[in-house]
């Protein structure tokens, strides 16, 4: 009789010490293989430094993929990771000196309000231009510099004020040692890495391609250190690797990935039958008359063109884009892409980006020889973008490339998302990971967010 | 020498089971009556008590005396999950669930109705309540999920002659889901969206079984129980989504429906001495009717369309036994082991339910307090741990999970 009470009392203990007791799991131990993260330089361009929406600011360069993989780095032998930050309380700034953009309400000239991207103020913190932080936060481990080719990462004095407007990069003057004098190169090197990443050559075509072919050149693949694509990876490389560094380097992704290319369709011409009447009327249809042909639906815009004789436009073709900063507000009110053409500038036409095709197939081939015999990990950016582009699932998060809904780019099309950021220090990892036989853990996409909606 | 082959049959089908670990029990919950629980949850041919509406309802013509039972069990379940990609760690903070189980058997000794019984049951044949870490790497694939299925069965068995009985039951099913998953999209303050799925379901099935009793020390039990389609027909889908998102993604009524796999049980009973008594059942489970999660959405959007997502289960066994010894008038001691086969394969295997093969050990005891009142308690315990990236979420990484489940129950016979 008492021993089946002492079994209830031993039943009820033994349970109440299992309720308590959780699972554990053992965390795998990181080792850094046969790599040295202790002193980590990143090389490249806008992408490296965190700009993001448009601009250079305190919350996007937190999430440079540089930044994200030095943490994981830091599990392992991991070493400081020092970036040209602006101030927190900066509204960050871009290119031409404007403010980010955020997705807001506006309101267009036919009176419909929706969801567009808008600067978040009226100006950027041009100030941030003449402000060096080099001798409160330098030297810098990520030297990213937004607008950097590969040809101008050599380049001695490429942040020198001296030069003249548009002769001299701004964003390089804020973070060299010595604008006067300083190459992106040489303040990288001085770091004497134990490690470097490598990920320029987007600007060497971007550059010619955002202006829709109509100015600047696509860097040449071939040529020497400061002139040709190959010869400046080679120097680059040579530099960084001097002291017996290992490095990652990234090649270069396909602008049709980019949301800046493929957002605005080329047959977005919506037309009433009246309007394609009237437009079919006051258009001059060329001796052959099938220049145009606008009928009641979606019709291909129409397109400067300085090829065809004489009138010198022409309707967009399938496979041509027209760019993110074409004013929409022309075409919705004043038929920009109908009686008036789309200028070059916001239009890159088949010629032109079978040009750029071949310049980053170019380009990636150099970089994966280049790999090969330097010993670096590729990164294969193009295939990784070529996925997202697609769509693709991290932990239950579906992400793709369309612009705003499909979460990877930030708001100017062309740079990341925080989240886009850490899939991308991830494709770093994996490729560091095989090459080194190291075993860092990969960066918790689901811990960065994508577009911020209203 | 008859009965020490029989010993022998019993253990060359348990082993005989082991080949098949690599397959796999999804969110099927065998806590219907304490005595069976105490025996790895053996008692299809071994009638012990009310509990025979649920466990074969042939047999429950066998039942010596009228009774009614009522218990329930305390399932204590915790989980952890390592991502194997960003290393990342998660635990449940899952509820304490309380399945209970409740029988009334009557039947007159006399008379027309003499060799028919008639019960009632309401159990919980299904269930799974899960509730991940806030913030945990996983959380827009899920943050938690209550699942509950209760069957009424008003049952009838008759007992054709001394050896033989059949019986059937009417299931009727009734459900809770609940379902919430965070969403990605996030607003200028940091938060994230979610989707709280909620409805109620309904069903119908059956529960038949026959019960054949050669000799006095052995007998044997086969029971169907058929697969019940619970239907949700008007649930909840609640969106909170960023205001300049809510007409994309609205919030409205949804319709589901979840498939109840049937269960194919054969059991064995043999008394190896008046004192000792071994049961053996083995389940086959029909799961392959679970292949898709599919939610119909009433207010769909080009953002916001139905969702499918693939399950693919299949049909799996389950093998229990047990053993229960009288060790005085008043006083019964039972012992049991389970091996469960998982029915989700490779590729498939979700937060929401990281099942696994497993292996539970039982134990338990009844206590006969007088001619009137029973008490019976068990204890189960399970770990099992799977590792897996589910093709679909791209989740990858390793589930350990420990499951504590005492039970409790009393009965009263008259």
């Amino acid at each position: 009789m008492k021993s089946n009470y002492y079994k209830v009392l031993f039943f009820a203990a033994f349970a109440s010490i299992l309720a308590t007791c959780k699972p554990e799991l053992t965390l795998p131990s990181v080792s850094k293989g046969s790599m040295d993260p202790s002193r980590y330089v990143a090389v490249g361009n806008s992408i490296t430094s965190g700009y993001a929406d448009g601009a250079l600011y305190y919350k996007g360069q937190m999430v440079s993929y540089p930044n994200l993989l030095s943490a994981q780095f830091k599990l392992a032998g991991g070493g400081n990771f020092s970036q040209p930050l602006m101030p927190a309380s900066s509204v960050g700034v871009g290119a031409s000196g404007a403010a980010p953009f955020m997705l807001g309400y506006s309101t267009d000239c036919l009176g419909v309000t929706s969801l567009m991207p808008v600067p978040v103020a009226a100006s950027g913190d041009v100030s941030a231009f003449s402000s060096s932080v080099f001798a409160s936060q330098g030297p810098f481990n990520n030297m990213g510099v937004p607008g950097a080719k590969a040809i101008t990462v050599l380049a001695p004095g490429y942040g020198n004020p001296a030069a003249g407007p548009g002769n001299y990069n701004p964003f390089f003057t804020r973070m060299a040692s010595t604008p006067s004098t300083a190459s992106i190169l040489s303040d990288a090197v001085a770091i004497n890495p134990t490690f470097f990443s490598l990920f320029i050559g987007n600007n060497d075509v971007l550059a010619y391609a955002m202006n829709g072919g109509a100015s600047d050149a696509i860097t040449p693949p071939t040529g020497a250190a400061g002139v040709g694509f190959d010869g400046s990876i080679n120097a680059i490389v040579a530099a960084l690797k001097a002291n017996g560094a290992k490095g990652a380097i990234a090649n270069i992704p396909d602008i049709t990935a980019l949301p800046y290319f493929t957002t605005i369709p080329w047959n977005g011409l919506t037309l009433r039958q009246g309007q394609a009447d009237t437009l079919n009327n006051f258009m001059p249809n060329g001796t052959g008359g099938s220049l145009y042909n606008f009928q009641a639906g979606n019709n291909a815009f129409v397109i400067e063109d300085s090829t065809v004789p004489f009138i010198y436009k022409r309707q967009i073709k399938q496979g041509e884009f027209i760019l993110l900063n074409t004013p929409l507000d022309q075409i919705k009110c004043h038929y920009l892409g109908s009686l008036t053409p789309i200028p070059n500038k916001n239009v890159l036409t088949l010629a032109e980006i079978a040009k750029i095709e071949a310049a980053i197939s170019s380009y990636n081939s150099t970089i994966q020889s280049v790999a090969a015999s330097n010993g670096l990990a590729l990164v294969d950016v193009n295939g990784f973008m070529s996925r997202a582009s697609k769509g693709i699932i991290y932990n239950g998060v579906a992400i793709n490339t369309a612009f705003v809904t499909g979460g990877a780019f930030s708001l100017d099309g062309i740079h990341l998302n925080p989240i886009g950021n850490a899939l991308l220090a991830n494709e770093f990892i994996k490729s560091i990971n095989t090459t080194f036989g190291s075993t860092f853990p990969q960066v918790d996409a689901t811990k960065y967010r994508g577009v911020i909606f209203p | 020498m008859k009965q020490m082959k029989r010993i022998r049959t019993f253990s060359a089908l348990t082993i005989l089971s082991f080949p098949f670990l690599m397959q796999a029990q999804g969110f099927q919950v065998n806590l219907q009556g304490q005595a069976q629980q105490a025996m790895g949850g053996a008692g299809t041919a071994l009638m012990q008590d009310g509990s025979a509406v649920f466990f074969n309802p042939g047999g429950m013509s066998f039942l010596n005396e009228n009774s009614i039972l009522a218990g329930a069990t305390a399932t204590i379940a915790n989980a952890t999950f390592l991502d194997a990609d960003n290393n990342s760690s998660a635990k449940t903070v899952s509820p304490v669930s309380t399945p209970f189980a409740a029988y009334g058997v009557y039947g007159t000794k006399d008379g027309k109705l003499k060799n028919f019984k008639f019960g009632m049951g309401a159990y919980t044949p299904f269930g799974s309540i899960v509730t991940w870490e806030p913030g945990w790497t996983g959380r827009f694939a899920l943050t938690s999920l209550k699942l509950l299925a209760i069957f009424y069965q008003p049952t009838v068995s008759y007992k054709i002659c001394e050896k033989l009985g059949v019986g059937a039951g009417f299931v009727l099913a009734n459900g809770n889901v609940e379902l919430k998953e965070d969403i990605n999209v996030i607003d200028a303050n940091g938060n994230y969206g979610s989707a709280d799925l909620k409805g109620a379901a309904t069903g119908y099935g059956y529960n038949a079984g026959i019960y054949y009793k050669p000799c006095p020390k052995f007998s044997v039990g086969l029971t169907y129980r058929s697969q019940v389609n619970m239907k949700v027909s008007n649930g909840t889908a609640t969106l909170t989504v960023p205001t300049s998102l809510a007409t994309n993604i609205p919030s409205g009524p949804f319709s589901s429906s979840l498939s109840l796999p049937s269960v194919l049980t054969l059991g064995f009973s043999d008394s190896l001495t008046s004192k000792l008594i071994l049961a053996l059942d083995i389940n086959y489970i029909g799961w392959k009717c679970y292949d898709t999660l599919a939610f119909d959405y009433k207010n769909n959007t080009p953002q916001f369309q139905d969702t499918k997502l693939p399950r693919d289960y299949k049909n799996t066994f389950a093998f229990r036994l047990g053993g229960q010894y009288q060790v005085t008038d008043k006083f019964i001691a039972r012992a049991g082991l389970s091996v469960e086969l998982t029915p989700i394969e490779s590729g498939y295997v979700t937060p929401e339910l990281p099942d696994a093969n497993r292996l539970n050990f039982t134990l338990g005891a009844g206590y006969k307090i007088n001619k009137h009142f029973v008490i019976d308690a068990s204890y189960t315990y399970e770990h099992f741990s799977r590792t897996d990236n589910n093709t679909a979420l791209q989740l990858n990484g390793t589930y350990k999970t420990y499951l504590s489940a005492p039970g409790l129950s009393l009965i009263y016979k008259f």
